[in-house]
């Protein structure tokens, strides 16, 4: 079984090693036997390379980063994502790449940058007076049901979706989308945006597992269950972010 | 009259911080000379003209770089303090001119170096006009607490900008925005930089922070990378490139630091003192032999018959001239590796950065990883997804005592065994290694 991982530009968009995502993919796709082929859209590539994906990341990454990106997004690549997403390809969009799936960022300078309006959602950074809303973040979420999913966050912008039920997970500690409403990301079609940064993917494998599994049912109509794994280390490392943020 | 007083109160609570003990007194007197008079600082230096004042910044190497030009400058008769101890904020400055100064405020010696972390630079020369800048490099660090490389960009280039006109600013040439930076301060500026054959790469690996035009912020393109972002850069689209940098033609410079960012470090300690001090470059290049490395930077320490180097690793540039230190340097037969990560605050609470680094060459050379910090089972996983059957050659023991027993039992005598922490960590195993507090 072969899977085409589109990472969208990769010397750009990865400044919170949010690289750690596409290890953790290929380490278990490997695992599971399926062939993970990692394709990077870059700048200036042809928009038709997204429709071909059948996962696709983006991360997060300083403003100038984003402002070259979004130029480049306009030519449309930005119609390719939308018919992806909509269509129910994998998809994990961390930080930035999660604010600009949304309606608009409103920047600390109070300028507003339109964004892609794949997600029903709003970003506003307060201002510089605002603190980054900075540290470990454990969620509960419909994907890894019985666990806590955990990372760390560091973002100035607060986000609020339009309706809560779309929220990939439930605060347990840490800011989440807004730091007010208990909401963190957002989960649509097979899409997750989120701020979790750690990154998400190696330390939460349930998550891992379920961008692989819904790319090979989507693909070629199979479902793979993974069942027994050994992810010994993995909740190891979680129990110690839970551990330290108890009395939060 | 306040001046004077500032200076005697210092130097009473540096005596009566070593007479007690408290261990404060670097830091300390300075913060009440302070207090009792803002302007100390500048008062201070106006009394003291002949005093040469150079401070040092940048993500990766301060230590070695500050060690390496008071060594220098000592060999050929300065004078020299620096701020000691880690010490590197205002306070710690005026702490160590007042321990240098008599109760009149003179300063018998001619140099002194201040080290700065990133975020402290700006604060420090908008206080004062130092005679000489160096800045190092500028990667990723700590984003949870010094925040995005850009952002400390914007903020170095606004505090050169208003910088006495006569101050020598030596900038790391290699390093696109800190090229760009330079070339937009009315300062004396000096680039240093590697020729291009001690650059072992063609392309850009996954640790870089800064790869577009900073005129037109397209990609940039490279004719050899060095490490990280730095290299022989231009840009296809608006002809932007470099120009005039210093490298280090002398071949064989007889150098104890291994690693093409100990050049870097070495290159720019020569430019300084080639321009700044009328430095001979063959006669600094036969001092620098016997120059011992600064805590922690490939430092050597026997223990129970075992070999321990020691090479901080605090962030992916850092962390990957380490690893490619080591294994270009000791070649050959398997190795045994120790990792240590920990977030506490002077590390950053943040742990990500680990997946930015390129972990592929010590899983394949390593015997045994022992993996210690209060991180440990993070650093594990990073290894464990570097090859699917790398997990046997991984032990993950929080505990670093228990982590030094088992080494114990699976090293022989006289095997090395590589260490690799991040700061906090560092100060950790080194004291449970030599047996003694520094700092």
């Amino acid at each position: 079984m072969k899977l085409f991982l589109g990472w969208f530009y990769p010397q750009l968009m990865s400044t919170y090693g949010d690289r750690g995502n596409i290890i953790a993919l290929s380490y278990w796709a490997k695992i599971l036997g399926i062939d993970l082929e990692v394709c990077p859209i870059s700048l200036n590539d042809p928009y038709e390379k997204i429709l071909k994906m059948d996962i696709l990341f983006m991360g997060g990454a300083q403003d100038k980063q984003q402002e070259i990106v979004s130029k480049d997004l306009k030519n449309g690549k930005s119609k390719a994502l939308k018919k992806a997403i909509e269509a129910g390809v994998s998809g994990l969009f961390v930080c930035g790449a999660y604010q600009f799936l949304g309606r608009y960022y409103k920047a600390a300078d109070g300028t507003k940058i339109p964004g892609l309006s794949i997600f029903d959602l709003y970003t506003e950074n307060p201002g510089e007076s605002f603190p980054r809303l900075i540290g470990d973040i454990g969620i509960k979420t419909k994907i890894a049901k019985d666990e806590i999913v955990v990372g760390f966050e560091n973002h100035g912008g607060r986000t609020y979706l339009s309706n809560k039920n779309l929220a990939f997970g439930e605060v347990i500690f840490g800011f989440g989308n807004n730091g007010k409403d208990k909401t963190e990301g957002i989960f649509y079609k097979n899409t997750i945006g989120t701020y979790l940064h750690g990154p998400i993917l190696p330390k939460n494998p349930k998550v891992t597992f379920f961008l692989l599994e819904k790319a090979i049912e989507r693909k070629y109509k199979r479902k793979i269950l993974v069942k027994e794994f050994d992810e010994e280390w993995e909740k190891q490392a979680r129990e110690i972010v839970i551990r330290n943020n108890r009395d939060r | 009259m306040v001046f004077y007083l500032s200076i005697i109160l210092g130097k009473l609570v540096a005596f009566l911080s070593y007479i007690l003990k408290i261990g404060a007194g670097s830091t300390w007197p300075g913060h009440l000379a302070l207090i009792f008079d803002k302007n100390f600082l500048k008062k201070i230096f106006k009394k003291n003209p002949h005093l040469q004042t150079i401070v040092v910044t940048g993500t990766n190497g301060k230590t070695t770089t500050v060690a390496l030009l008071k060594y220098l400058l000592e060999k050929k008769g300065y004078q020299v303090f620096t701020n000691k101890e880690g010490a590197n904020l205002l306070n710690g400055i005026a702490s160590s001119l007042i321990k240098n100064a008599n109760f009149l405020g003179k300063i018998e010696k001619q140099v002194a170096i201040f080290e700065a972390d990133e975020f402290n630079f700006s604060l420090i020369i908008k206080e004062f006009s130092p005679n000489i800048v160096l800045i190092l490099n500028l990667f990723r660090d700590q984003l949870d607490r010094y925040g995005e490389v850009n952002t400390i960009a914007s903020r170095w280039f606004l505090a050169l900008k208003k910088l006495w006109p006569k101050t020598l600013v030596f900038l790391n040439g290699d390093d696109p925005n800190l090229y760009y930076l330079g070339k937009n301060i009315s300062s004396f500026v000096f680039y240093f930089g590697l020729e291009k054959s001690k650059m072992p790469y063609k392309n850009l690996p996954f640790d870089v922070d800064f790869n577009y035009c900073p005129v037109c912020f397209n990609l940039l393109s490279y004719q050899k990378v060095a490490y990280s972002h730095l290299g022989s850069f231009f840009c296809q689209k608006c002809g932007f490139h470099q120009e005039n940098i210093f490298t280090l033609s002398l071949k064989n410079i007889p150098f104890s630091l291994f690693g093409v960012y100990n050049q870097y470090n070495l290159t720019a300690a020569f430019l300084v003192l080639i321009k700044g001090f009328n430095f001979d470059l063959k006669k600094v290049s036969d001092f620098v032999k016997d120059f011992k490395p600064a805590f922690g930077r490939q430092e050597k320490i026997i223990y129970k018959n075992r070999i321990f180097y020691l090479l901080l690793s605090k962030n992916p540039a850092g962390f990957n001239q380490s690893i490619e230190a080591v294994t270009s340097y000791f070649k050959g037969q398997k190795k045994f590796f120790w990792l240590i990560l920990n977030n506490r605050i002077p590390d950053g609470r943040d742990v990500s950065w680990i997946f930015d680094v390129e972990f592929k060459k010590i899983v394949f050379l390593a015997k045994k990883i022992f993996v210690s910090g209060d991180r440990a089972f993070d650093m594990a996983i990073r290894l464990k997804y570097e090859l699917t059957n790398s997990k046997k050659k991984i032990i993950p023991l929080i505990d670093l005592k228990k982590t030094l027993k088992k080494i114990l039992e699976e090293t022989k005598e006289n095997e090395a065994i590589f260490v690799f922490p991040n700061y906090s960590a560092m100060l950790e195993v080194r004291k449970l290694l030599v047996g003694k507090k520094f700092l």
